[in-house]
């Protein structure tokens, strides 16, 4: 049973490599492929997850024993990466016709199986691989739109994430200079001895800058306003709730298991506090819609990397709630900018238009900036208590700047929302005021639905992600998981 | 201002690199997982390159994710590019020579292409350095005769036929009860070139996708070039 | 550590030099197809970086000769994975010239400036906001070329 976590990662690539011949032969039984496979998966996984049982585990691809070979790495939170990919996956299913269908789903198939990749590798150059493979497939996404600006925000993206990956590769290279090997847990044995040191701290700068262009790490995040923008606000909506995640999970379990170094977490909590003021500062000058949602965007993941930078579960788990409660609000958000894309001017009177898009607007709103009975609030809570409980000053600039980035975000949500309910202007007839459309409104809304089906059930959830938290911050048991009865290969 | 950014940067960059250089210690690397895998892998894989048994046994999925790149990079570039088949006749006809030499160089690439996958096993090579002289075979014949079109159709049967080949061929390890892309019927013949199970076929799947990629690729940027 | 300069020194420093010579040519250049090439020289030195992390030099190609006694060979995995980056390079590259293509044919241009600001003027112009200014664009207000209408129609509809 446990062999079969596989295929969710294996049956995406395959019908991905397929859908183009299929959709020639037949478009009737091609537009069912993808979302069968990725119904499949959520099946797969979420059995896993029902079963549970003998979580954590590790699963060798090819029958090698892991510091020789890779290894999927499953364990709670893998799972629940994992199971998120393959719903918003299908979610944010590509399914418009037209003469590129097969390309843009057999892109949206590589890039969930991308991700679910990255959840799930338990190998420094695998998740490398992927990671790459996300940033071509979503290279293809974003350029769908063709129009000139989507090419030129491509481009940008393109060229930064090329750094980034340059940088990955100069970290995976020294580490694997030091260290000779590259399987996560087999670097976990060796770190304390090998990579405790300057050249150490070296690579996971590098990667940390690498990875960082994805998890839209302060200087490496300046395509993100004009990617969002031109983008489909399905792709947005991926990319800002899940795949800026999923970079996070990589620098979290490298944080985990391999690099304890002070400097390391300071440079983070640094570049943080720096995301978080340079985010919401544009998020309240901008004057369209996406743009403000990918600025806070860059703000909230500023965020969740301040919550990186406490190294115990009580930080792990401050990160988990900050990045699922963002998961959920953003990708609702985009959903909603659907319709309500470009400025924000023309959005006056807009809850008269569709009263139940401006609801779940300030639902999201009051999340977002931690109203208390939503779940915005209790994570928001968890990094305060972690952060007011540090010593180090840098902390408390943290926390200054996370309570002072609280007020602003609530300063542009409010504004937004109050031109919502201002009155219509007499000479605009009110069918020109933009409308969220049915299908975007009713994935915004299942959104909303989570977010207070979270709300209700906040003590179950909580104790869930503390679980989660807990066994993610454990390294002995992610070390022992893989190299059970291989002697450690030392 | 802009200038003094990239100097900061350049200068910030070349202090990081400098600092990597003074740290590095030449001596021979530590080997623990590259000295592992060379005292088994003949017998694991039954490939005499090892290298080849690395890309295609114990980083398999690596070699599968690299395919995906490759094959999604085709997909983008198609979607960017559009499927306009313009040919305006604004590029000349290449020479006598051009034209026969490509004309006469095509079995010939192709024979190369398919021994080097064929041999990647046991000698250098394999399948992405046999696959790109199988799309230099194709590509030859467009460059001598700009009017000259592949067959897309075909190109994009032969990837997604390779490129799911690779991957059956890892479900066929998973249905059988071991584990995804596991290196299967390895007879006991190290060094023949009907060795090394199931990797030969893997490679000749991977030449086969990675020509039929880059052959696209290369036919669509010609083709948008010639019409712009 | 050797106080003569030695080749592995030497290898190692054209390495990292090819590296920030990349790195500097996409921070410093102003056209994008020049950024892109820049990017290829660091992804070479990021290659080269990977394949000495696994050298040995007094080692033979792994590949077995014959069944008896081996001689020591070179570790096999970098030489596994610069082939992976490789790959992965080469389609990337072959995708950004493409998206070069596109926007040289929309904007008719390629420097990195004058493409930013057209950039934010569409994009101001889809949204229908007065622009947004990025960081990319020039300061002051520059006039700018007039988009050529809805580009991707006119664009479309010559072939």
């Amino acid at each position: 049973m446990n062999s079969m976590v596989v295929l969710p990662l294996v049956l995406p690539l395959f019908g991905a490599f397929l859908l183009p011949i299929i959709m020639r032969a037949s478009v009737g039984v091609g537009l069912w492929v993808g979302p069968a496979i990725l119904l499949y998966g959520c099946w797969i996984l979420g059995n896993q997850w029902i079963s549970g049982t003998a979580m954590p585990f590790s699963l060798a691809i090819g029958g090698f024993a892991p510091p020789m070979g890779i290894n999927l790495y499953v364990d709670s939170l893998a799972l629940l990466f994992a199971l998120a990919v393959q719903l918003l996956g299908l979610i944010f299913w590509p399914f418009k016709l037209d003469p590129e269908t097969a390309r843009r789903q057999a892109l949206m198939l590589l890039l969930v199986a991308a991700s679910t990749g990255l959840a799930l590798s338990g190998d420094l150059f695998n998740l490398y691989v992927f990671y790459e493979l996300v940033a071509v497939a979503t290279f293809g996404l974003i350029s769908a739109s063709s129009t000139g600006s989507a090419y030129a925000a491509t481009i940008r993206y393109l060229i930064l994430s090329g750094i980034g990956s340059v940088l990955t590769l100069l970290g995976i290279a020294l580490i694997y200079s030091q260290t000779g090997t590259l399987n996560l847990a087999h670097l976990a044995q060796l770190a304390p001895e090998q990579l405790n040191n300057k050249l150490g701290l070296t690579a996971f700068l590098s990667i940390l800058i690498g990875v960082g262009v994805k998890a839209e790490l302060f200087p490496v995040n300046t395509w993100v306003p004009e990617v969002y923008a031109t983008a489909a606000s399905r792709v947005s909506a991926f990319l800002a709730g899940l795949v800026s995640k999923l970079a996070l999970l990589i620098i979290l379990r490298l944080l985990v298991l391999i690099f304890h170094q002070q400097e390391a977490i300071q440079v983070m909590l640094f570049l943080g506090i720096l995301g978080v003021v340079s985010g919401e500062l544009a998020a309240w000058r901008a004057k369209d819609m996406r743009r403000m949602l990918a600025f806070s965007s860059i703000g909230q993941l500023g965020m969740i990397f301040i919550a990186l930078s406490i190294p115990d579960q009580a930080g792990l788990l401050a990160v988990l709630a900050l990045s699922f409660h963002h998961l959920l609000v953003k990708s609702g958000l985009f959903m909603l900018a659907d319709g309500w894309g470009g400025a924000i001017e023309n959005l006056r009177g807009a809850a008269k238009r569709s009263p139940l898009a401006a609801i779940v607007f300030i639902l999201f709103s009051l999340s977002l900036i931690g109203m208390p009975p939503l779940p915005g609030f209790w994570a928001k809570f968890t990094l305060i208590t972690e952060l007011a409980a540090q010593t180090s000053p840098l902390y408390l600039i943290g926390l200054a700047v996370f309570l002072l980035a609280t007020v602003i975000e609530a300063a542009y949500l409010f504004r937004l929302a109050a031109l919502l309910y201002r009155p219509v202007s007499e000479e605009k007839p009110i069918d020109t005021i933009p409308k969220p459309a049915g299908v975007s409104l009713v994935s915004a809304s299942l959104f909303g639905v989570g977010l207070l089906a979270a709300a209700l059930f906040i003590t179950p959830v909580g104790e869930l992600l503390n679980h989660v938290a807990g066994q993610a911050a454990n390294a002995e048991l992610y070390i022992d998981t893989v190299l059970a009865g291989t002697g450690g290969g030392r | 201002m802009r200038n003094l950014t990239g100097l900061l940067f350049a200068g910030g960059l070349g202090f990081m690199l400098l600092s990597i250089a003074s740290g590095l210690d030449f001596g021979a690397p530590p080997m623990l997982v590259g000295e592992a895998i060379q005292s088994v892998a003949p017998q694991e894989t039954g490939a005499t390159n090892i290298v080849t048994s690395v890309v295609l046994g114990y980083r398999g999925i690596d070699t599968l994710g690299e395919l995906s790149i490759l094959f999604a990079a085709a997909a983008a570039a198609g979607l960017v590019l559009g499927r306009r088949h313009t040919t305006a006749g604004t590029l000349t006809e290449g020479g006598f020579v051009l034209r026969y030499g490509g004309a006469m160089l095509f079995p010939l690439l192709m024979t190369i292409g398919f021994y080097i996958i064929f041999h990647g096993h046991l000698t250098p090579g394999g399948g992405f350095q046999g696959g790109v002289i199988l799309a230099a075979a194709f590509f030859l014949p467009l460059l001598a005769r700009p009017g000259a079109r592949l067959h897309h159709g075909m190109l994009s049967m032969i990837e997604g036929f390779a490129g799911s080949s690779f991957i059956l061929i890892g479900l066929v390890a998973l249905a059988e009860g071991e584990a995804f892309l596991q290196p299967m019927l390895i007879q006991d013949t190290l060094g023949q070139l009907v060795s090394a199970g199931t990797l030969p076929l893997l490679y000749l799947a991977v030449g086969l996708k990675v020509g039929a990629e880059l052959a696209g690729l290369l036919s669509h940027l010609a083709q948008t070039e010639s019409e712009a | 550590m050797t106080p003569t300069i030695d080749l592995e020194l030497i290898l190692y420093i054209t390495a990292l030099g090819l590296i920030s010579i990349g790195l500097a040519g996409v921070v410093l250049s102003q056209h994008l197809f020049r950024m892109v090439l820049a990017l290829v020289i660091a992804e070479a030195g990021a290659n080269l970086m990977l394949v000495l992390a696994g050298y040995r030099w007094d080692a033979v190609a792994p590949i077995l000769t014959s069944l008896g006694e081996h001689p020591q060979m070179v570790d096999p995995v970098p030489q596994a994975m610069v082939l992976t980056a490789i790959v992965i390079g080469v389609g990337i590259q072959a995708l950004a010239v493409s998206i070069l293509i596109r926007i040289r044919q929309r904007f008719g241009t390629l420097d990195r400036h004058e493409v930013a600001a057209h950039m934010d003027a569409e994009i101001a112009q889809i949204a229908g906001t007065s622009r947004d200014m990025s960081q990319e664009s020039p300061l002051g207000e520059r006039p700018l070329p007039p988009l050529p209408g809805t580009p991707a129609a006119s664009r479309e509809g010559r072939s």
